[in-house]
């Protein structure tokens, strides 16, 4: 267990700049999950934790040691690789055993780690066979108990579980978890799946082009976005984020007016982009007693527990939600209630959050 | 009827495409194999009109040759020699040029180190010959920075002679294997090297475990092709030292060649260049067997 300090991080790649000053405090213990779209610079942040790239700017703590100039080696870390880099000579005894063989490390040591990680990965029937042999699941668990035998100070983790089906990564998901709490390591993962970053993390550092956008507890992230981008990455469905126009009494959404209280310092006729959750927005009748607009339902997705309403607020899309059993016509115009207590307020020029 | 007809035409239509190379490849192979295996049965064939049929008796006589032993021993020094020098300089230098440097200095010294093998064996063996000579480059540059006060004689002195064609041979073939391996190498996902990297290998320990275990099936292959040939290998051979001085580099495929053309012994001559053959046949199998392994 030790902390990390990534301070003003910067990598080039010849003249492109791909990350530009990261800053991450983790604590000791903590489970920090970076998320981002393709390209943010999620594996680059990782890889010069692990060592794996040179850096450019800036300094990476673990523990009390900067670890710039250390190789991977040297720096108390294990890495599981989305392709789980096994090696196909070795087998899986010996894939978890390479890093304490290097170590030299006495042999009846080796053996007892390993057999002990083998058991709580429930991989001992599997010790003696090749990688090649082994299903994805099972892959993804030897590559985890390579890095756990090592006793390391810090895991990381580049979307291990991407080439899982979705069952499977539940699983493994939960089994991370446990892992999480029974081992106390200090984490950092990377991954595209918003689920995971919500249910593992501790703490959740969402990255855009290199840059950080927002980091803070799961809850923070969803409940309190910083910026529109923020507001629009997590959740599924997204955010409904749609331009208004604030009127006296409250905002003017495509040819609806919807009362609400809007933040002090907006003035009638300013625009604001507005952010509210599909989950706020549900038919009159679900929800009484809220601020109502009667909206062309034109689709309607039925999930199973519930039913996705899709809509049309002037030009724009949106998406409300209601009970799987409620029976709402398709194509006809209905009274939907906002919840305008948890809708959001952008500046549409800076997309920063207006309190 | 007509549809069994088709099916046969559309069947055979690939077989009839290779039907000239077929009897062109099986003319050129199968008479002079016959003709070999039949003159090795003979006594003084080509040079007598009506030559006598001896049984095995060209055999046994090779049996008892000193000489052919000689060869023998050569041609497996040569060979296993050879083989173990183009190896070990192919990958060494497959490693070198495969790492991460500028892409231009890249392909420069690939190209560069490919060029052994586009020479033909007169060029080499000729060009070796200058640099070994006595009063060659060789001997200049090694007086000149004093470890030899005499200048060594490399092709004519028959301690040094096995040793100078190996030389020259592993110059030679090395570009095939590195070629190899460079292509095997490229094969090798990036990641597992990180991993390993993060493990805590070094350089040996990742070439070790990382990197030989993923070209094995190559090494494997390449290596026994590269013995098939070097093993009857006989222009290099033949123009660097002759077979010389004395008997000291005699290869069996010289032997085979002094016997026909020097001495005209030209059953004693196909005797040989039979055992030779059923070498090379058992070594084809193997590498053939390996081959049907691999896919
Ligand atoms: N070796 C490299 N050379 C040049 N540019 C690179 C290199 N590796 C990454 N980049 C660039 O750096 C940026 C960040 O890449 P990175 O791999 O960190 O993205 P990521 O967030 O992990 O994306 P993904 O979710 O697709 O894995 C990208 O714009 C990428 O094109
Ligand atoms: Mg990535």
């Amino acid at each position: 267990m030790s902390r990390i300090e990534i301070r003003n991080l910067v990598k080039m790649y010849g003249a492109h700049q791909a990350l530009h000053g990261i800053d991450i405090s983790i604590q000791p213990g903590e489970f920090c999950v970076l998320v981002g779209p393709s390209g943010c610079g999620k594996s680059t942040t990782l890889r010069m934790v692990a060592g794996l790239e040179t850096i450019s700017g800036g300094e990476i703590a673990i523990g009390e040691r900067v670890v710039n100039g250390l190789r991977p080696k040297e720096r108390g870390i294990a890495m599981v690789f989305q392709n789980y880099a096994l090696y196909p000579a070795k087998t899986v005894y010996n894939n978890m055993a390479f890093s304490l063989q290097l170590s030299r490390m006495p042999k009846p040591e080796i053996d007892r780690r390993v057999r002990e990680v083998a058991d709580i990965l429930e991989l001992t029937p599997l010790l003696e066979r090749k990688p090649g042999a082994l299903s994805g699941g099972q892959r993804q668990r030897v590559a985890m108990g390579r890095a756990i035998v090592r006793d390391p100070e810090v895991f990381l983790f580049d979307e291990p579980l991407s080439n899982l089906d979705a069952k499977l990564r539940g699983q493994m998901r939960a089994e991370i978890k446990r892992l999480h709490q029974r081992l106390q390591n200090t984490i950092i993962y990377v991954t595209h799946d918003q689920v995971e970053a919500m249910t593992l993390a501790d703490r959740i550092v969402i990255m855009r082009d290199g840059k950080i956008e927002q980091q803070g507890t799961p809850d923070a992230i969803f409940h309190d976005p910083d910026t529109v981008f923020v507001a629009g990455f997590m959740g599924s469905p997204p955010m409904n984020l749609v331009d208004c126009m604030v009127t006296p009494t409250g905002l003017k959404l495509g040819d609806s007016e919807i009362a609400c209280a809007t933040p002090d310092g907006l003035r009638a006729g300013a625009r604001v982009i507005c952010g509210i959750r599909p989950d706020d927005i549900r038919p009159a009748a679900d929800q009484p007693g809220r601020a109502t607009a009667t909206v062309p339902v034109d689709l309607i997705e039925q999930l199973g527990t519930e039913k996705l309403v899709h809509f049309r607020a002037g030009q724009h899309s949106m998406i409300g939600k209601t009970g799987g059993r409620v029976d709402l016509a398709e194509g006809a115009p209905h009274p939907l209630a906002f919840d305008m207590a948890h809708a959001y307020f952008f500046d549409p020029d800076t997309e920063r959050r207006i309190r | 009827m007509t549809t069994m007809l088709r099916q046969m035409t559309t069947r055979g239509t690939p077989y009839l495409f290779l039907l000239p190379g077929l009897v062109i490849l099986g003319a050129l192979l199968s008479v002079p194999l016959y003709k070999v295996v039949e003159y090795s049965l003979y006594d003084n064939v080509i040079v007598e009109r009506n030559p006598t049929f001896v049984g095995l008796a060209n055999y046994t006589n090779l049996m008892t040759d000193p000489g052919y032993w000689s060869a023998g021993f050569n041609t497996v020094v040569f060979t296993v020699g050879s083989v173990l020098g183009h190896m070990i300089v192919g990958i060494g230098l497959a490693l070198l040029v495969n790492a991460d440097i500028a892409p231009r200095a890249r392909t420069f010294f690939r190209s560069m180190l490919i060029l052994p093998w586009i020479f033909t064996a007169v060029v080499v063996a000729l060009n070796w010959q200058l640099l070994l000579n006595p009063f060659g480059l060789i001997n200049y540059m090694l007086q000149w920075m004093g470890l030899t006060s005499e200048p060594l004689d490399w092709l004519g002195d028959p301690d040094l002679a096995m040793w100078s064609l190996l030389l020259i041979s592993t110059w030679r073939g090395y570009p095939f294997i590195m070629v190899s391996f460079l292509s095997g190498l490229q094969t090798v996902p990036r990641e597992l090297y990180e991993a390993a990297e993060i493990d805590g290998a070094g350089f040996w320990h990742k070439f070790w475990h990382v990197t030989l275990p993923q070209l094995k099936p190559v090494i494997f292959g390449v290596a026994l092709l590269d013995l098939i040939w070097t093993f009857q290998l006989f222009p290099l051979v033949w123009l660097s030292t002759g077979g010389g001085p004395g008997r000291a580099t005699e290869v069996l495929s010289t032997l085979t060649f002094r016997l026909a053309f020097v001495d005209f012994q030209f059953s004693q001559a196909a005797t040989v260049a039979v055992s030779i053959l059923i070498i090379s046949a058992a070594f084809t199998l193997l590498y053939l067997r390996n081959e049907a392994r691999r896919l």
